[in-house]
């Protein structure tokens, strides 16, 4: 019998990725995108001894510290650096910093949940407040991701016509990055930073595959998304396999059948 | 404000990496009608058109469209212009048709969130489109388009937008010869009532479809009538000795 918070956290999870990821196909951030789950890890790290210095939840610490680290991209691009170095430099910064920081906190602090459960993630340990709160990130991310879809792919296919059009395509790249961080950080904890890198990209490179425009394109990440939340979830606890690990297997099995229909 | 379509560029001043593209450059011209941008790769052509488009910040200088400062101010340039970008500058890696291309564009009017399709959007894309004869292809994916026929789609988003300017950057670039012609001959029916600005590195092409002609290589070297501009001694000094007169015809070969 499944769960109904386990239920909750996977269909919130992939929700919330399942509406991004297409935007990040569109706008060409793949590799900005899957950089990310590495600030989450350093965000989320980084909220214990934050929450257990100065008080709060280690969870809203995690965004306040995360969603800022990740407008560094967005800086350094707007300076004038290429998006794939702007990206490297953030990734080594937050790679470095994370490995620093759990060394620190597995040190000096003791802490309530395992570190391993963010690196691994498993929603089978998710309490109720763990699933309301991963319901209302996911809320929040995939409203903002539905609300500006249209927007973000006129940026994507052609930025300079967008900024003529009228948009303020800055703003935008700033919307953006701060859905992805939202979703990485918040959702840290429900599907885990392997999972999160697999969660972030193969839903969309599996629906441009299959899409002719750009609302089969979303449609079908979000449902390629569901289908591989609940069916990994369902896989891992019959099969007595880490639900993230399955939720994997059944999205990169998911992306292997949409080449086929592209061969089609 | 103008009555007629009118681009002003004065003392334009544009640098990369301390290298002058354009240093105190200026022209004033005033529509409807063809204007030609002409040079060699790296000639400054697609900088000249994104410091009128307000996509780039020149050093010194302004730029007024209809009267109006719309200097590193895309979203007011583009009030008035239409832009068609080079092929090469259009991600075809999403799925998304022409048609969606163009209707896009227009629903980007008004503050945000555009959660509805405003009037006349599909009727005004359908319009455009048929006008370019792109109609046949339109709900094909961008992906799966030819240059000539995603060049089509791109000029039916610039006209759907109803701008009394259009600035098209190299439009004939990677496309078959027939579709050159096609492409051309759209272009000389737009420049009946619109001011429109059009890159080539194939001068022959828009000669005499042109009011003006502008010779660009680091700076504006030559412009006026085509009859005036088009002449030997200019355009050796912009694309240096591969310009030759053969049986009194002028030849330009790229190097």
């Amino acid at each position: 019998m499944l769960d109904p918070r386990w239920v909750l956290v996977v269909v919130a999870a992939a929700t919330a990725f399942g509406s991004l990821s297409p935007v990040v196909a569109a706008r060409k951030l793949y590799y900005f995108a899957s950089s990310l789950p590495h600030a989450a890890l350093l965000a989320a790290v980084l909220g214990y001894p934050l929450a257990a210095e100065l008080g709060g939840d280690p969870a809203v610490w995690a965004l306040a510290v995360g969603v800022p680290l990740s407008y560094i991209v967005v800086y350094l691009v707007e300076r004038g650096v290429e998006e794939d170095v702007a990206t490297a430099v953030f990734v080594s910064f937050s790679v470095a910093s994370s490995v620093a920081a759990i060394y620190y906190v597995l040190t000096r602090y003791s802490v309530g949940t395992s570190l391993w459960s963010l690196i691994i993630g498993d929603p089978l340990l998710a309490s109720w407040r763990d699933a309301w709160w991963a319901a209302g990130v996911a809320a929040g991310v995939a409203g903002a991701a539905l609300l500006f879809y249209r927007e973000q792919v006129v940026i994507g296919v052609d930025r300079d016509f967008a900024a003529t059009a009228g948009l303020r395509v800055v703003l935008y790249d700033y919307l953006v990055v701060t859905a992805l961080a939202v979703a990485a950080i918040g959702l840290l904890k429900a599907v885990g930073f392997v999972v999160e890198h697999v969660f972030i990209l193969l839903p969309s490179a599996a629906a441009v595959n299959v899409s002719r425009n750009s609302g089969e394109a979303l449609a079908a990440s979000i449902l390629s998304s569901l289908f591989a939340g609940l069916a990994g979830l369902i896989l891992g606890v019959y099969l007595d396999v880490a639900p993230s690990a399955a939720i994997g297997f059944v999205l990169l099995g998911v992306y292997l059948a949409s080449l086929g229909v592209r061969e089609k | 404000m103008h009555g007629k379509p009118h681009v002003k560029v004065e003392d334009l001043t544009i640098a990369y990496r301390g290298e002058y593209v354009f240093n105190g450059d200026g022209f004033e011209v005033e529509g409807p009608g063809l204007v030609t941008v002409i040079g060699p790769n790296g000639a400054g052509k697609t900088t000249l058109f994104r410091a009128i488009m307000g996509l780039v910040k020149p050093l010194r200088g302004r730029v007024y469209v209809n009267g109006e400062d719309v200097t590193g101010s895309p979203g007011r340039a583009g009030r008035h212009i239409g832009y068609v970008p080079q092929l090469a500058h259009v991600y075809r890696g999403f799925p998304l048709t022409g048609r969606e291309l163009v209707e896009l564009s227009l629903r980007l009017r008004g503050r945000p969130p555009r959660l509805h399709v405003p009037r006349g959007v599909r009727e005004r894309a359908e319009r455009y489109l048929r006008a370019v004869g792109a109609e046949r292809f339109a709900d094909r994916p961008v992906s799966r388009l030819s240059g000539g026929q995603l060049q089509r789609i791109l000029i039916a988003r610039a006209l759907a937008r109803e701008t009394p300017i259009l600035v098209m950057d190299e439009p004939l670039s990677a496309i078959d010869p027939r579709g050159k012609e096609g492409i051309a001959r759209i272009i000389e029916e737009t420049a009946r009532d619109k001011l429109v600005f059009v890159s080539s590195h194939d001068p022959i092409m828009f000669l005499h479809r042109s009011k003006y002609l502008m010779v660009v290589n680091r700076g504006i070297k030559g412009f006026g009538s085509p009859e005036k501009t088009f002449r030997l001694e200019l355009l050796r000094h912009a694309y240096g000795g591969s310009v030759y007169m053969i049986e009194k015809c002028i030849h330009v070969f790229e190097r």
